[in-house]
């Protein structure tokens, strides 16, 4: 960056520090968390400003770890039962990688789903997903998505931030480095997880080589929602507040002598925090939901028994269905992206019994957080993502020649994934799978499209969202990505 | 897409149906490559696939360069030209881009004939010279200039600071500014930054004392030396070799294991630091230690640099595009550290900037592809005869089993009881005792390299051996050796005297460290995207002293005797300049016309690294444990942070007693969940080489340093810490005391008033609150202190450790 522009800059954080009141305050945060790029050559005309007028405010990013399966829930595949355990041609599986079928002895695993037709629109969903199919009208399914990924850890790290390579900013560290954060006393990009931990960890919301201010904040749903909110045992509000007060006073002392408008910045970094040691309680405080909410959500739901792990253990239901009102929450507060993780999804055996136990854990919820969201008037501006690192193959798993086939493999070539509000055509499908649920016949559409289209509903063109680092301009969608348009409203 | 450079990948060939490109035919009748060729390729394809520039790996002129082809391949088959790439790239048939790319640049079909006749009349070359007598163009850009040792610029000021040649330099910059440098920064400023700068720890009141005490020309002197040979010197030092070694204690991904001795490499670092090894060795150990003559031990675990690679051991990878992977970021690492090169740019086509072609990437690659992860047995001093005696005692009982086991056979007892015994054997076997080891690179069997088309493992382009670009020095082969050049090779030609990179590379890395910005402000980018350097005399001079010294600046400065390739000389040289000590009051005068400091009219203040963070407040307090070196430890963390990791793989067991009080370097680096105030403080994630860290100012860091479990101990054993070493001072007192510990500087009578204030509302809300107070003191409850007194000690401690003074180096 010029040095005019970095000292515009400079200058700009130095009079929003000073003017230290509410608004002052939030654009300031934006602008202490790019203090990186003073030094780190941005364009020079890069603001926390839309390129374009945007549709979408928020978004609300819920990943199901380890890829649910497409056949089973969103692209029904009548064939695979006719073809059950037959062997796929060789012309199919020739160059084919699988992370565990064994090519020799794999056949076709037929779905033991029903799909019925739900909303005006007719989109066909698997009867594993009935609230879901309340929204069907809200929702525009895309059938074909791909990737080249087929590992969970790179594959979560593609959709997550764009690339398989560990160390990218995930999509809503860009969001917030793009637009900045419209929330007066919280992070602007919140994350919540329910279930065992993923594959990917902290990478997949993780700034990257963006300054660390954008990385996703992780609350906790229950106790303290942020690290260290909580003032130390024994200290009390009134001694938080003296601190606060003083730290202020003896910086300001230090700033007269050092003027070093960095102690300005410390100043009002340390009146925000104070600011969050009770927003964030108040954020995840339920009660003042009604009942009528909370019961909407489910968050009370009995939880039947299941003997796997994979799913997180008991008290899922609760968690997950508390985090999906909690995003709701979020956005009403202004938190520009909101990232809902569950793990894990990852069925390569007993599917037919954790799938259903999966989905009846989020099937409702999610359908509510839609209506809730549109009731509130909120969906409009908020993008709702429902997403995750691959599908699943329409052969049996037979890891290590095991002729005990309950589970399905990892799928790049087609997996499905759907999004609603913020901007997008609802009660659509998008694309198109052959008979068997093998490959794409129409509409293929790749992350990088995906994440092009994420930016477009955000007012941000995603060949011009860069930034430098190790001497290269990096963007969300690496070298690809075109905007989708048949997803655009 | 470039001629040579392959398919599409399968995603994009869906939305291009392959066109059925039809060819033109053949000519006619014999072709004479001098009169109907030769002009062909002059005028229309060697202006890229020449000797000036060879896009895709292809020059077209010479015979045995167009025979040999390009990176995917060879483009003309003898005798087939509708099987030959050239030709179908002429017409732009699927896969390739049709050559030569531009509207209006087509070749008439008539060329095309020619062409292929040529091609179907066995593709005979002329001469074996080339046709176009374009001499290659020599690289202008900067950098792979050689270093010339400039002259150091004599100023016209009698009365400016000059301490050594530094000032010089940065002194005739400013005068032709008509700017005048900075005072010198006052003694208490300039004890913490240099204290802080070479060893990472705040200096003793005591330690404050003695130096605004001493008033000997030579005070400051005694200081940097009493540092630079401190042993927290390489722990300070190595920390910053650790973040562009991406150092961590696990492996990355799904699975992310951790590594158990990964610290070995670290200490190798930190001893290597203290020892003050010379840069070149340093290079060479790291790179091609395994490689040296009769390597020993340390020369092996140093080459733990390279270890530091992800590793990916989810259920179902691909074992060798993770391995292509880790070799791809050996190189880049080697590339960012040494050269300042962006390399990774040329791992899917040429450079689109600097003089690297994809070739070449891959010529690098080969370096390092027959490399194996190897880990080698390391034992600890004193190791080896306790693992003897351990070793011992496990074999006698293992032959008493083995006995027992054959009796049982022998008499024919019961199968049951053999079962046993043989059970018995087996639970021994596996408490075999096991030595230390350390992760090493080694070279294992050859291994043949290709381009990579596309950067993607899964295809083969030509077969490249070992060697460096071409635009910088050539390499030399060591002396009587054969066959390809080695690791070793490569080591040495980095820290070779005509490398024109690695040493302003790494005095570039080390000026960055003392003022927050680089001579070159993008340390890690030396090629035409980068920054160009701000006082580029001064970096050609500290290069050239820091690889030859000349004898001439001994004395100087009170420099010591010369020593090639001395980090601590450099060092010293930097921290003894004027430059360095002025006063990093920010002038407002200068905001307009340096707002970034780039012409060091002052020094500049910068916000100290995670880890020192931590080591400050711990250090201050009393409870810092300065044991050098050893494995990681797991100081406490919130809950909830390791089970963020692959179905709660990474346990955190927390360390107990002193172990936990260790230095921030030592903390166990897990990448998939990192210790939360590492991250909060912008400490890289350890999977891609850093040579610059960020510096942010967030909330977050508010709430750790507020409310973090380290930082509430450290403000507890501070608060105790001073009403116990002074038992009957008065409140003023205490409080001069409490600020010298925790700021090395005597305070303001402003400060210290605001700071009465502040006990005194402390004092009243304790005391109000009793019950409460007791627990605010938490571990470290001094006795014989009523608990609301005490607990007032501490909250202003607490405060203390927030302030800005505290978290910054002046």
């Amino acid at each position: 960056m010029p040095p005019t522009a970095e000292y515009l800059q400079q200058s700009r954080r130095n009079f929003l520090a000073t003017s230290a009141n509410g608004v002052g305050l939030l654009a300031l945060a934006s602008l202490l968390q790019s203090d990186g790029l003073l030094r780190a050559a941005a364009p020079a005309d890069r603001r926390p400003q839309p390129h374009f007028p945007p549709k979408a405010k928020n978004c609300i990013c819920i990943y199901l770890e380890g890829a649910p399966s497409q056949i089973d829930l969103f692209d029904p595949k009548p064939k695979l039962n006719e073809l059950h355990g037959q062997k796929l041609p060789e012309s199919l599986t020739k160059n084919v990688r699988f992370a565990f079928i064994q090519k020799e002895t794999a056949t076709i695993l037929g779905c033991k789903r029903k799909f019925f037709k739900r909303g005006q629109c007719g989109m066909e969903l698997s009867d594993l997903l009935p609230h879901l199919g309340t929204v069907a009208d809200d929702i525009c399914l895309i059938r074909s998505m791909h990737t080249e990924a087929f590992n969970h850890h790179p594959g979560q790290l593609l959709m997550n931030t764009g690339s398989t390579m560990f160390g990218r900013p995930s999509m809503g560290s860009w969001l917030n480095y793009g637009l900045g954060s419209e929330s007066q006393n919280l992070p602007g990009y919140v994350v919540l997880t329910a279930g065992r931990g993923t594959s990917g960890g902290t990478s997949n919301w993780g700034s990257g080589f963006l300054p660390s201010s954008y990385a996703g904040v992780l609350f906790r749903n229950s106790g303290d929602p942020v690290l260290n909110l909580s003032n130390p045992a024994g200290l009390s509000d009134a001694m938080q507040s003296a601190t606060i007060e003083a730290v202020r006073d003896l910086n300001g002392i230090r700033h007269a002598t050092i003027a070093d408008p960095e102690i300005n910045s410390r100043i009002a970094a340390y009146e925000l925090a104070y600011k969050m040691q009770s927003a964030a309680p108040e954020l995840i405080d339920l009660s003042k939901e009604d009942k009528k909410t909370l019961d909407a959500y489910g968050i009370d739901r009995p939880e039947p028994d299941i003997k796997a792990h994979r799913g997180g253990g008991k008290g899922q239901f609760r968690a997950f269905a508390t985090n999906c009102l909690l995003a709701r929450r979020l956005v009403e507060r202004g938190v520009r992206f909101v990232s809902l993780f569950h793990a894990s999804w990852d069925h390569h055996s007993n599917l037919d019994v954790e799938l259903p136990h999966n989905c009846l854990m989020a099937d409702q919820p999610v359908a509510t957080l839609i209506k809730d969201l549109k009731q509130r008037g909120l969906l409009d501006e908020t993008l709702v993502l429902w997403l995750s690192e691959f599908g699943r193959t329409p052969l049996g798993e037979n890891r290590n020649g095991n002729p005990n086939v309950t589970g399905r493999d990892h799928h790049p070539f087609c997996f499905s994934i759907w999004a609603a509000g913020g901007g997008i055509k609802g009660g659509q499908v998008i694309g198109q799978t052959d008979d068997i649920g093998w490959g794409i016949e129409e509409d293929p559409i790749h992350i990088n499209d995906l994440h092009a289209t994420i930016l477009h509903l955000f007012g941000l063109d995603h060949t011009k969202l860069t930034y430098k680092f190790q001497g290269r301009d990096f963007r969300l969608t690496d070298v690809g990505g075109k905007v989708v348009q048949k997803m655009l409203a | 897409m470039v001629l040579g450079a392959g398919l599409a990948t399968s995603a994009t060939a869906a939305d291009n149906p392959p066109g059925a490109t039809r060819l033109p035919p053949a000519a006619d009748g014999k072709i004479h490559f001098d009169t109907d060729i030769k002009p062909i390729l002059a005028a229309h394809c060697v202006q890229c696939h020449g000797p000036a520039k060879q896009r895709g790996g292809l020059r077209l002129d010479t015979g045995a360069h167009a025979q040999e082809g390009g990176n995917s391949g060879p483009v003309i088959v003898a005798g087939r030209s509708a099987e030959s790439p050239l030709i179908q790239a002429l017409v732009g048939q699927e896969p390739y881009q049709r050559m030569p790319p531009g509207e209006g640049k087509q070749l008439p079909a008539e060329d095309i004939g020619k062409l292929r006749a040529w091609i179907d009349q066995g593709a005979p070359w002329g001469s074996a010279i080339s046709i176009v007598e374009t001499t290659v163009e020599k690289s202008q850009h900067w950098s792979f200039q050689p270093i010339q040792r400039p002259a150091v610029p004599a100023g016209t000021n009698p009365q400016a600071r000059i301490h050594n040649p530094i000032d010089q330099f940065i002194l005739a910059r400013l005068e032709r500014e008509k700017i005048a440098p900075a005072p010198p920064a006052d003694k208490a400023t300039l004890l913490r930054r240099v204290a802080l700068d070479l060893t990472g720890l705040p200096p003793t009141p005591a330690e404050l004392d003695a130096f605004l005490n001493d008033d000997s020309p030579q005070a400051f002197e005694k200081v940097v030396d009493r540092l630079l040979a401190s042993p927290h010197y390489g722990e300070r030092w190595g920390r910053h070799w650790l973040d562009a070694a991406r150092y961590a204690d696990s492996d990355g991904y799904e699975k992310d294991t951790g590594r158990p001795f990964a610290w070995r490499y670290r200490d190798w670092v930190i001893a290597a630091f203290n020892a003050d090894m010379p840069f070149d060795q340093f290079t060479i150990e790291q790179l091609a230690g395994d490689l040296l003559p009769n390597a020993t031990l340390q020369q092996k675990i140093a080459t733990g640099f390279h270890r530091n690679t992800l590793t990916n051991k989810e259920g179902g990878v691909d074992q060798e595009e993770f391995r292509v992977a880790a070799v791809v970021d050996r190189v880049n690492t080697t590339g960012s550290v040494w050269l300042g090169l962006t390399l990774g740019c040329a791992q899917c086509h040429d450079h689109k900037y600097d003089p690297i072609s994809q070739r070449e990437f891959y010529q690098l690659f080969a370096f390092f592809n027959a490399d194996q992860e190897v880990d080698i047995a390391a034992p600890l001093p004193g190791e080896a005869e306790r693992l003897e005696k351990q070793l011992a005692d496990f074999n006698a009982e293992k032959a008493q089993l083995e006995a027992a086991i054959q009796e049982a056979k022998e008499k024919n007892l019961p199968a049951t009881e053999l079962k046993k015994r043989e059970t018995a054997l087996a639970n021994h076997l596996k408490k075999a005792p096991r030595g230390s080891q350390a992760p090493t690179i080694a070279l294992g069997p050859p291994r043949k390299t290709y381009v990579m088309p596309r950067g993607d493992f899964l295809r083969r382009g030509v077969e490249v051996t070992p060697n460096t670009p071409a635009v910088l020095p050539p390499i030399r082969r060591s002396a009587g050796a054969s066959g390809p050049l080695t690791r070793l090779d490569l080591a040495r030609w980095l820290v070779a005297p005509d490398n024109p990179l690695t040493a302003r590379v790494i005095v570039n890395w080390v000026w960055g460290k003392f003022f927050g910005r680089g001579l070159v402000a993008t340390p890690e980018d030396f090629g035409t995207q980068g920054e160009k350097p701000s006082h580029p005399e001064l970096l050609d001079w500290l290069a050239s002293e820091f690889r030859a010294p000349s004898g001439a600046a001994t004395g100087e400065g009170g420099v010591s005797p010369a020593a090639a390739w001395s980090l601590k000389r450099l060092h010293k040289l930097i921290v003894m300049s004027a430059t360095y000590q002025q006063s990093s009051v920010v002038r407002p005068e200068l905001r307009q016309r340096d707002p970034l400091n780039v012409l060091l009219a002052r020094q500049q203040r910068l916000r100290l690294e995670a880890e020192l963070l931590r080591d400050r407040a711990l250090a201050v307090s009393g409870l810092l444990n300065l044991t050098v070196g050893g494995p990681s430890i797991r100081p406490p963390q919130p809950p909830g942070i390791s089970e963020l990791t692959y179905a709660n793989s990474a346990k955190w067991i927390e360390s107990t007693g002193p172990e936990k009080y260790k230095r921030g370097l030592y903390i166990w680096f897990q990448r998939t969940s990192p210790y939360p105030m590492l991250m909060t403080f912008d400490a890289p994630d350890s999977n891609v080489c850093v040579v610059r860290r960020e510096r942010s100012n967030t909330p977050l860091q508010a709430l750790t340093l507020l409310n973090d479990a380290v930082f509430v101990e450290a403000a507890q054993a501070l608060g105790r810490r001073i009403l116990t070493e002074y038992p009957n001072a008065t409140d003023c007192d205490r409080l001069r005391a409490l600020f010298r510990l925790s700021l090395s500087r005597n305070p303001e009578p402003v400060e210290v008033d605001r700071l009465t204030k502040l006990l005194q509302t402390f004092r009243h809300l304790a005391t109000d609150n009793g019950a409460q107070a007791e627990k605010l003191l938490g571990p470290h409850k001094p006795q014989n202190v009523p608990p609301a007194e005490a607990a007032a000690w501490v909250a202003v401690a607490r405060t203390l450790l927030n302030l800005d003074e505290f978290v910054t180096r002046d």
